[in-house]
C-alpha cells in the first residue's frame, strides 16, 4: 500500500471518529422514515407479522452497551469499534473479490 | 430504512436472500474483472464512512429523521451498482448481526432496496443527466432519486409482507424520504467533489468510461 492510500485511510478513520463522536449527543432520537411510515399505519412499536425464533442477541443493541445504554462515551466506543470493524470487513472482502489481472 | 427482524415473513425473506445471492453472484464476476488492488482501499474506507454516515441521523420535518444511505455514492464512486452490493452486504451485516439494526431475516430485503435499487436508480440517474446538468448536479438528483425509489420499493415490500398497507406506506416513506433525499444528495455530492479534489485517480468517471 502506498503513501496516498494510507493517507486515505487515515483521513477516512479520522472522519468516522469524529463523525462517531458527535453522533451520540447530535443524531435525532425521532423516528426514522421507515419507523414514522410504520407509526402513521398504526403498526405498534413490537410488532412482529410472525414469530421469529433463533435472532441471536446483538452484541451492541442500538449502537450502545447493553448493560448502559444511555452511556454517551461507550455508544461512541461502540461506533468506533463497528465503523474499525467495518473498514477491516471491507477491506478483506474487496482483497478477495479484486481481479487479478 | 433499516427494515426490522419481524416486518417480513420467513417465506419472503427467503425471496429476498436469493435476489442477494444473484446479485452477490454478479457483483464478484464484476469484481474479477473490474476492481482494481488501488480501489480496495476506496472500498473499505467508503464502507467505514456510511457505516459511521448512518448513525447520525438527522431531523426531517414531521417528527422524523433520516440519515445518508449511501448506495448512488458508492454506485457513482466505481460506475457500477455491483459495487455498491459489495459495500452494503458488509456494512448491512455488520449492523444486523453486532448492532440489532436492520434484520439478519431481512438482510436480503435491505440490500435490494439501499445497493440494488438504489445503485441502480442512482448511477443511470447519473449517467443520464451528467451529460445535461454536469456531473455534480447529476449525482445529486440521482441521489435524491435513489433514496426516494428506495423507500418506495420498501413500501411496497411492506405492503407485500402485509406489515403496513400500501395506501398508508407508500405516501408516507416517499414524503419522508423526500427530505432525506436532500440530506443524500448534500454529502453524495461532498464525498465526489473531495474524492475528485484529493484523489481523482480513484473516481471511475476520470478513466473515460462515464
Amino acid at each position: 500500500m502506498d503513501k496516498k492510500d494510507l493517507t486515505l485511510i487515515g483521513v477516512a478513520v479520522l472522519i468516522c471518529i469524529v463523525i462517531c463522536a458527535l453522533s451520540p449527543y447530535i443524531a435525532s432520537g425521532d423516528p426514522d422514515g421507515l419507523e414514522k411510515s410504520a407509526e402513521d399505519a398504526g403498526v405498534p412499536e413490537d410488532f412482529s407479522i410472525e414469530e421469529i425464533n433463533g435472532i441471536p442477541e446483538a452484541i451492541f443493541p442500538d449502537y450502545a452497551f447493553a448493560n448502559d445504554p444511555e452511556n454517551q462515551l461507550l455508544q461512541i466506543v461502540a461506533l468506533v469499534i463497528g465503523a474499525i470493524i467495518t473498514l477491516g470487513l471491507g477491506y478483506a472482502v474487496a482483497e478477495i473479490v479484486r481481479s487479478r489481472n | 430504512m433499516h427494515i426490522p427482524d419481524g416486518f417480513i415473513p420467513i417465506a419472503q425473506c427467503l425471496v429476498y436472500y436469493v435476489i442477494l445471492i444473484v446479485a452477490l453472484y454478479f457483483s464478484v464476476r464484476w469484481a474479477r474483472s473490474n476492481l482494481d488492488e488501488k480501489r480496495i482501499p476506496l472500498m473499505a474506507v467508503l464502507a467505514a464512512g456510511i457505516f459511521a454516515i448512518m448513525s447520525m441521523n438527522m431531523p426531517i420535518p414531521f417528527g422524523t429523521s433520516g440519515h445518508m444511505v449511501g448506495g448512488a455514492l458508492v454506485a457513482i464512486v466505481f460506475l457500477a451498482p455491483e459495487a455498491a452490493v459489495i459495500v452494503f452486504t458488509v456494512v448491512l451485516l455488520i449492523q444486523a448481526l453486532i448492532f440489532g439494526d436492520g434484520g439478519i431475516t431481512a438482510l436480503g430485503a435491505n440490500v435490494l432496496n439501499m445497493a440494488i435499487v438504489g445503485g441502480f436508480v442512482g448511477l443511470y440517474t447519473f449517467k443520464g443527466l451528467q451529460g445535461i446538468i454536469g456531473k455534480y448536479p447529476a449525482a445529486g438528483v440521482a441521489a435524491w432519486l435513489a433514496t426516494v425509489i428506495a423507500a418506495l420499493a420498501c413500501a411496497i415490500e411492506m405492503g407485500i409482507a402485509g406489515t403496513f398497507p400500501m395506501n398508508v406506506g407508500i405516501p408516507s416513506m416517499v414524503l419522508y424520504h423526500f427530505f432525506i433525499g436532500i440530506i443524500e444528495a448534500v454529502l453524495t455530492v461532498i464525498v465526489l467533489v473531495a474524492l475528485d479534489k484529493f484523489r481523482p485517480d480513484l473516481l471511475a468517471w476520470n478513466e473515460g468510461d462515464a
